[in-house]
This record gives C-alpha cells, structure tokens and sequence, in this order.
C-alpha cells in the first residue's frame, strides 16, 4: 500500500484552547480593565513625577515607560481573548479572565494581572505596600457585567 | 509597525499641548525617531536558518506547533533526535512578523547538536537578548519556547507509544489464532 509522502508532511491546525467567553463580553470587561489601569497609572506617575516617565493608550495598547527602568507593554489580544503583558522585569505573559476569580490570570502561574505589577512597580518606584487595586476593580466589573452573586472571601 | 509610530507621535504630541506648564525642553523636543528591526532580526529574516520540514511521523522525529493565525504568529519546529537522544537535525516554518522568524529561526540554530535536557532549557530570555527584541515583541520569543517545548513532549510520547505498542495512535491489533482460523481485530485509535 503506498501513501503518497506530501501527507507525512502535512501540517496539523494547532491545539489552541480560546475561553468560550462571548467576544462582546471580552471587549467590555478588557476595555475597562484597560481604562481603569490607565487612570490609575496616570494617577501614580503624577505623584511620582519623574519626567521620564510616561504612560499612553491607544488602540488597545497600553505603554508604560519608566526610564532607565525600561518599557511595559500591555495590551488586548481579541483573538484570543486575553490580555499581554510584556515586562521589561520577567518578560512576556497572557492572562486570561478566570471566572473562579473573577480576574485577569496568567494560568501557568495562577497569578493575576494587579499582582504582578503591584510586585514589580512596587519595588520599581521603591513604594512598600504599592496597590494598583486592578484585581478589586476586575472583580467589581465583572460581578455587575454578568450579575453574578458577590464571590466568597471577595478582595473587598 | 505603524501603529507603534503612530502611537507614540500621538503621545509626543500630547506631551507637548498638554504640558504648557512644562519644562521648557519638553516642548522642544523633536519626535521619537521610527522603531526599526534590529539588524540580526533583519539577517534572520533575509537568510533564515533551516527552513523546511523533517517527516511527521517518522519514529524519530518531535513536531511542536504552536499560535493560532488569527493572533498573527504560528510557528512549526521539527527536531530529528539521534539514538544518543541528541538533536541531530531541525527545521522550522513560521508565518509571522519578523521577530517570530527571527526567533524560530534563531532558535532552530541554537538546537542543533544539544540533547532534548538542554533545548529544553533554553529561555525566551536568551532570545529576547540575542536579536534585541523590543518589549511588544518579546512575546514572539516565548512562542519559540514554546515550540521547543511542544516539540521535545511530542518526541517523546512518541517513544513512549513505541515501548508500550498497544498505546501506539492509529494502531490496530490483528490475531489470528492457529488452532479455530478466528480473527481478532482490535483498533486503539488512540488520543488527538
């Protein structure tokens, strides 16, 4: 029996699990995230107020430059329904919106999209205790969005 | 690409009517100049390494791919491993921006002639590094771990299926028995 060689070669589509979450929900809930993050990195490079620090959001893509200290890049993925982060600190991640959590978690690692920057641009701007509270706004939006019940042991 | 331009001329342009208040260098200052691929990025992407494929299902050889076209990035990366279990050949296909060429490509080189502990060890790191990725395109370099990766676990569950026949994809077991002439098939189509 021949089998012509062309299949031996032939690429499989591959394995990629998208979240079921519905793509209009995705935009609601990232775009606030993303909203909220920018108001409240505004708010923290205005204290700080070093001139070489800047943030800035368009098209779905956050910047956060910090000088010497190098860029963030965050930013929508529709395709696959999450959200990138690249850190000039521990280098790229994509979180997905947990519903458990009801947060932005990067599943390798199950740590939330707030954590890592409270942890990383706490110890950047050398502020103990540094909270961007992104994980308690997340949690709020999407309890309202899909008026689910108040989650159990909540951030709040 | 043009959207990183754009956007950050938007942002300089900001700085400068929001900023009256500001330093007066602020104002002055000219636009950033147009981010550019780093000149060992463009060298992957004109000359890339090892380009091609190695048969699938050839018992010694590990498919990994990775991304979805619908992200922009899909990277296929085959590797050849020698009875010694070291990587005695590999190839690669990307459809991509040029970062993720650049990334598969370099890490197709890189590979070559180490055994399946050390590729597996490889950090997208040491790539980002290598080719000077800037940060929005650090994620191409993860991918290329990925697909390493993919392709060392699917090396290796094939010799795992070798070991134990019966867990083999695609495999149908026949018996005959000498004495009634009663054939037995068996099919384990296996998992995807």
């Amino acid at each position: 029996m021949l089998v012509s060689p062309r299949r031996h070669y032939a690429t499989p589509p591959p394995q990629d699990k998208v979240s079921d979450l519905p793509i209009g929900d995705y935009h609601a809930i990232a775009d606030h995230t993303m909203e909220y993050l920018l108001e409240r990195l505004e708010e923290v490079l205005d204290e700080v107020g070093d001139p070489s620090y800047e943030v800035d959001y368009s098209s779905g893509v956050l910047t956060l430059k910090l000088g010497h200290h190098g860029t963030y890049v965050i930013n929508k993925q529709p395709p696959n329904k999450q959200i990138w982060l690249s850190s000039p600190h521990s280098g790229p991640k994509r979180y997905d919106l947990s519903f458990p959590k009801r947060d932005w978690v990067y599943l390798r690692d199950d740590r939330s999209l707030g954590e890592l920057l409270d942890d990383e641009l706490g110890e950047t701007l050398d502020a103990e205790g540094f909270e961007l509270e992104i994980g308690k706004e997340v949690q709020r939006t999407v309890t309202e969005h899909f008026k689910l019940p108040p989650l159990v042991g909540s951030l709040s | 690409m043009l959207r990183i331009v754009a956007s950050s001329a938007r942002s300089a342009a900001r700085r400068a009517t929001t900023s009256a208040a500001a330093a007066p260098s602020l104002l002055g200052r000219s636009l950033p100049a147009a981010r550019s691929y780093h000149s060992r990025v463009i060298d992957h992407y004109e000359s890339p390494r090892n380009v091609g494929s190695l048969p699938k299902n050839d018992i010694d050889v590990g498919t990994g791919l990775v991304g979805a076209p619908a992200c922009g990035d899909v990277m296929k990366l085959q590797i050849r491993v020698d009875e010694n279990g070291i990587i005695s050949d590999v190839k690669f296909k990307t459809f991509g921006c040029g970062s993720a060429i650049a990334s598969s490509s370099y890490m197709t080189e890189r590979v070559k002639g180490l055994s399946l502990e050390e590729a597996g060890k490889i950090k997208n790191t040491e790539i980002a590094k290598e080719l000077s990725l800037p940060p929005v395109k650090l994620h191409c370099s993860m991918l290329a771990e990925d697909a390493i990766r993919s392709a060392i676990r699917d090396y290796q569950s094939k010799r795992a299926a070798m070991k134990d026949p019966k867990k083999a994809k695609g495999f149908i077991d026949v018996t005959q028995s000498v004495i009634t002439g009663e054939t037995v098939a068996t099919a384990h189509p296996g998992e995807t």
